[in-house]
């Protein structure tokens, strides 16, 4: 298969773009999700944008709207929820999981014609994207992005010392909430492409594999940029070519370039590891390294 | 609105039956979850049987079996899944999850008409629940009241001290596989009928509703399995009244999810008031 002929089309190059836009804004994104443990967190997201989906499908206005406001709502419930003391944060974000994404079945289920949409959304429809969403991708994709330059180092300072940066006399809360916010409409921009369900893939796979190959964060997100667009390539060509799902590939590709970085990167792959702990002799490196 | 007569039906009756069995269940195992903070382990293990009732649908066999296989499968591979510096455990969790299920989508996406079977095993059949699936069900979550009961004390011991669970013999790794296995059971027993997404709020609702008003595990579990059940039946009875007095179509699952989180929230509400006259009572004596 030459490349040109399978994205030769017009919706396979409009697929194609989708791909590698979506694919780059999740890997930079998913840096800072993992720096600080927020992948639970960007699942419930992607779920709980799913009511504000169905409901702007349903009232006739921007899908990305619906999401945005619903997603802005659930990070207000589990930021509340979790507050309280007998709720830890885990099982806030499972029950706003939950219960959001039910909603948005119970709003669905009243239409006809449920299932097909309902597909759609959760994992998901590449082939189809319109111009106008390429141009939403690319503005949403390029504020995001201009957001994580200019806050880079409050952001990185934030996630390993929050004392720190509060001493320093920055506002924590407000930068938590920005980031909380950028991961939040890089979920929504990524559901044309993936789905509800996939995104949070799309952002946390390419991040946890640059993480295993380089150790400093600038060059890190830049992977991670890199690996999210080759993964949205890949998985469309073979999803275009073997006719399967493009978002369920795409999230496959991710988590395979994820699976052999495990084994072979240098220093954190698990070959090195064990090459590692037999050349020292002493305890096991698996033990001193847990965090 | 009428709790009985909706259930003079047959397929109501086994509905009915079902949801009763798995919410009490799930509220029990539930406890255990979020005592250990394992709502997104549980709600990992939701979405990696996914794919195996796929396959056992494109072959024919029965989806149970499917499932159960892949909920062993990866009950095992969540127990190994060591926590590495550069990954972290979550992020290996989102990342297990996501490949199994994307294998699942990418497995059922080859057959045509596919979006209505990917939507029956997503969110279930209640109402199409038979007498093979019920006594299925029944089974799967007998297995499962049976080894909780039997592990009840040691699984608790560890969820609150994993040193004297060590210290004092057990194997928490052989502890943490049993738990990870119930949870997979719960999942297998009602894949069919609320389906692999909605199983996770069976599981963790009551049990966090219910954390909000006891204090002992024992209470806790009583009435997280007493929530699970009554949500169940609750969630039933509104969706058929609504579908059938005012024509409104809901999805008799996720109706009981939405029934679910609304007892949740009355729990929260209900915690204040209750906190406040724990404190005027420790104050007076």
């Amino acid at each position: 298969m030459s490349p040109l002929e399978t994205f030769g089309d017009g919706f396979a190059r409009r697929a194609l773009l989708e791909a590698v836009m979506v694919g780059g804004l999740c890997g930079a994104v998913g840096v800072h999700v993992l720096l600080r443990r927020l992948p639970f967190f960007t699942m419930a997201l992607g779920h709980a944008t799913f009511p504000g989906v169905v409901l702007a499908g349903l009232l006739g206005i921007s899908l990305f709207a619906g999401a945005a406001a619903f997603g802005a709502v659930v990070v207000v419930v589990v930021a509340l929820l979790g507050a309280r003391e007998r709720v830890d944060d885990t099982s806030a974000v499972g029950v706003t999981l939950s219960g959001a994404f039910a909603l948005g079945v119970l709003l669905l289920s009243a239409q006809a014609g449920f299932s097909r949409d309902l597909t759609a959304y959760l994992v998901g429809s590449i082939v189809t994207v319109q111009p106008g969403d390429l141009v939403t991708t690319a503005v949403v994709g390029a504020a995001m992005l201009a957001v994580l330059a200019a806050l880079h180092k409050e952001l990185v300072l934030g996630a390993f010392d929050r004392g720190g940066l509060a001493a320093l006399g920055y506002p924590v809360l407000a930068l938590d909430v920005v980031l909380l916010l950028v991961i939040e409409a890089t979920v929504v921009t990524s559901i044309p492409a993936v789905g509800t369900i996939l995104a949070v893939a799309l952002i946390v796979a390419p991040a946890a594999t640059a993480r295993l190959w380089t150790e400093r964060l600038r060059a890190t997100m830049a992977l991670a940029a890199t690996l999210g667009a080759i993964s949205g390539v890949v998985g469309l060509a073979i999803s275009l070519q073997w006719r399967v799902a493009a978002g369920a590939t795409i999230v496959l590709v991710a988590a395979a370039l994820f699976a052999v970085s495990l084994l072979v990167a240098p220093r954190h792959g698990l070959l090195a590891r064990r090459v590692a702990y037999r050349a020292s002799g002493s305890g096991p490196v698996s033990a001193s390294s847990r965090a | 609105m009428n709790l009985f007569e909706p259930f003079t039906i047959p397929y109501m009756q086994r509905a009915l039956v079902e949801v009763l069995v798995l919410g009490a269940l799930a509220g029990a195992v539930g406890v255990l979850v979020v005592l250990r903070r394992l709502a997104f382990v549980g709600d990992a293990l939701t979405h990696t049987v996914f794919p195996g009732v796929v396959i056992a649908h494109l072959l024919g066999r029965s989806l149970l079996l499917g499932a159960l296989a892949f909920g062993v499968l990866t009950a095992v591979l969540l127990t190994g899944l060591g926590s590495h510096r550069r990954v972290g455990e979550d992020a290996a969790l989102a990342i297990l999850l996501t490949s199994f299920f994307s294998f699942g989508v990418v497995l059922i996406s080859r057959t045509r008409g596919f979006t209505a079977d990917l939507t029956a095993f997503l969110f279930g059949r209640v109402l199409a629940v038979d007498r093979t699936d019920l006594l299925q069900t029944l089974a799967v979550a007998a297995v499962a009241a049976i080894v909780l009961a039997v592990l009840h004390k040691e699984l608790v011991l560890r969820a609150f001290d994993p040193e004297a669970t060590a210290a004092m013999g057990y194997r928490t790794r052989a502890l943490d596989l049993v738990l990870n296995l119930l949870i997979a059971l719960v999942v297998v027993a009602a894949v069919e009928a609320v389906g692999t997404v909605l199983v996770i709020a069976l599981i963790v609702v009551p049990a966090a509703a219910a954390r909000l008003l006891a204090d002992r595990v024992a209470a806790m579990t009583a009435l997280a399995c007493l929530l699970g059940a009554a949500g169940g039946w609750l969630g039933l009875a509104v969706s058929y009244e609504v579908s059938v007095d005012h024509d409104i179509r809901l999805a008799a699952g996720a109706t009981i999810v939405v029934v679910l989180v609304g007892l949740f929230l009355l729990a929260a509400a209900l915690v204040p008031l209750r906190r406040r006259r724990g404190r005027v009572a420790g104050a007076s004596g």
